[in-house]
């Protein structure tokens, strides 16, 4: 275990061995996939007509608000050159990969994504999904990769508050519901409810992404700091789709 | 010569059918308690032929597995060794004992098993909730003896 963490033992022979090893991942996968397939097919009509009248309503919001960006895109700019700043949240390129949903150790806060190397795929890209960050890409193996999510307890990212704009450090607390955010002095300006997002500044996550939401704050004697908790915005357990940013 | 051939393939594809059980997608709320399947499966295989099935399978069904799984290399090896090893000193007896008997055997050898695991998982400061390892351990004993039945069946069929 020792020479596996110095020498990365595992990760070397995962990617050899991968054309064996995707299609162990593959066969055990196969039952939730024939389960969603058939469930599929076996959905009504009516619930169909249900989904897609409240997809297109869902839409309609939507488009309203993307209406919005532009102008807002464009004041942003303008204000940014006010104040000389040069960070900016646009994203070159977006690839959309789906996890493979096999049974990893509940405790290792880790997913399989089905795209690898031969996607040009690299170490310590951005994984994020339609709500908020999801994790990083840790293993770059041919056909498929593993992501570090961001409640691993090995894994901190470094958030801004959206309401006040102070930078904060979240780190990973192996549960899936709930990210820690440490060296808060007691007297900082925080509230339950206040947005988090990536900051830009770890040359990891690009800036502006949403990670999640102060859930809860306790002040315990004796102690210097804040204990604060996050509630990651992602949909960590439950998605299927995640989106690779470059 | 054919018959030892017969028992090591039947294990094999046994113990490469509990791997794909041991990471097949299950609902959250049992997923972290699931039972070690494929541990079972070794438990069986070495209890019915302790001669031809050793450690070394046991070592290389956990380093399978911690490829599979993404886990230190040796984790599970290291698990698995140990628990096959006791098997393996008490295999005498526990053949022997009733049915309820063995349920109280494999909970007694699963013991070391969870707390090897736990205390890897101390040293690699892996987060884990005991509560689950418990009902994992009580799991392993409840379904031990449909496993059993439906193993020994297959073994009768094609050894």
């Amino acid at each position: 275990m020792y020479s596996d963490r110095q020498l990365k033992l595992g990760t070397g022979v995962r990617n050899n061995f991968s054309h064996i090893i995707q299609p162990i991942y593959i066969i055990a996968e196969s039952p939730l996939r024939l389960y969603k397939n058939t469930s599929l097919y076996i959905d009504t009509k009516k619930s169909i007509i249900k989904e897609n009248n409240s997809l297109k309503k869902k839409v309609l919001v939507q488009s309203g608000i993307i209406q919005q960006i532009p102008p807002l895109k464009a004041e942003n700019k303008r204000l940014k050159k006010l104040l000389s700043s040069s960070s900016s949240i646009d994203t070159s390129k977006i690839l959309i990969a789906e996890l493979i949903k096999v049974n990893l150790s509940p405790f290792s806060n880790k997913v399989i994504i089905n795209k690898g190397s031969s996607n040009n795929l690299f170490l310590g890209q951005s994984v994020v999904d339609s709500f908020g960050v999801l994790g990083v890409i840790s293993e770059i193996n041919k056909n498929f990769s593993v992501a570090t999510l961001i409640t691993d307890p090995g894994h901190a990212i470094l958030a801004v508050n959206a309401r006040t704009n102070k930078r904060i450090v979240l780190s990973g607390t192996g549960d899936n519901r709930k990210l820690k955010a440490e060296y808060i002095s007691l007297n900082e300006d925080i509230k339950e409810g206040d947005i988090l997002i990536t900051s830009g500044l770890d040359n990891i996550f690009p800036g502006g992404y949403n990670i999640g939401e102060i859930s809860v704050i306790k002040k315990k004697l004796n102690q210097d700091f804040l204990s604060v908790e996050v509630s990651p915005s992602s949909a960590l357990s439950s998605n299927r789709e995640v989106m690779l940013l470059w | 010569m054919v018959i030892m051939n017969k028992i090591h393939i039947t294990c094999i594809f046994a113990l490469l059918f509990a791997i794909i059980l041991n990471i097949l997608p299950l609902p959250s709320i049992i997923d972290s308690c699931r039972p070690p399947i494929l541990l079972l499966f070794l438990i069986y295989c070495t209890l019915a032929y302790p001669d031809d099935i050793n450690l070394t399978y046991a070592f290389i069904s956990g380093l399978i597995l911690d490829i599979l799984l993404i886990m230190p290399l040796g984790y599970n090896a290291l698990c698995f060794t140990v628990t096959v090893y006791l098997i393996m000193i008490y295999y005498p007896q526990i053949r022997l004992q009733s049915n309820w008997n063995k349920m109280f055997s494999i909970f007694l050898i699963l013991i070391p098993f969870f707390l090897s695991s736990t205390l890897m998982n101390s040293i690699l400061k892996i987060d884990y909730n005991i509560v689950d390892v418990i009902i994992s351990i009580i799991l392993s004993v409840i379904i031990w003896p449909g496993l059993f039945n439906m193993l020994r069946f297959i073994r009768q069929k094609y050894t």
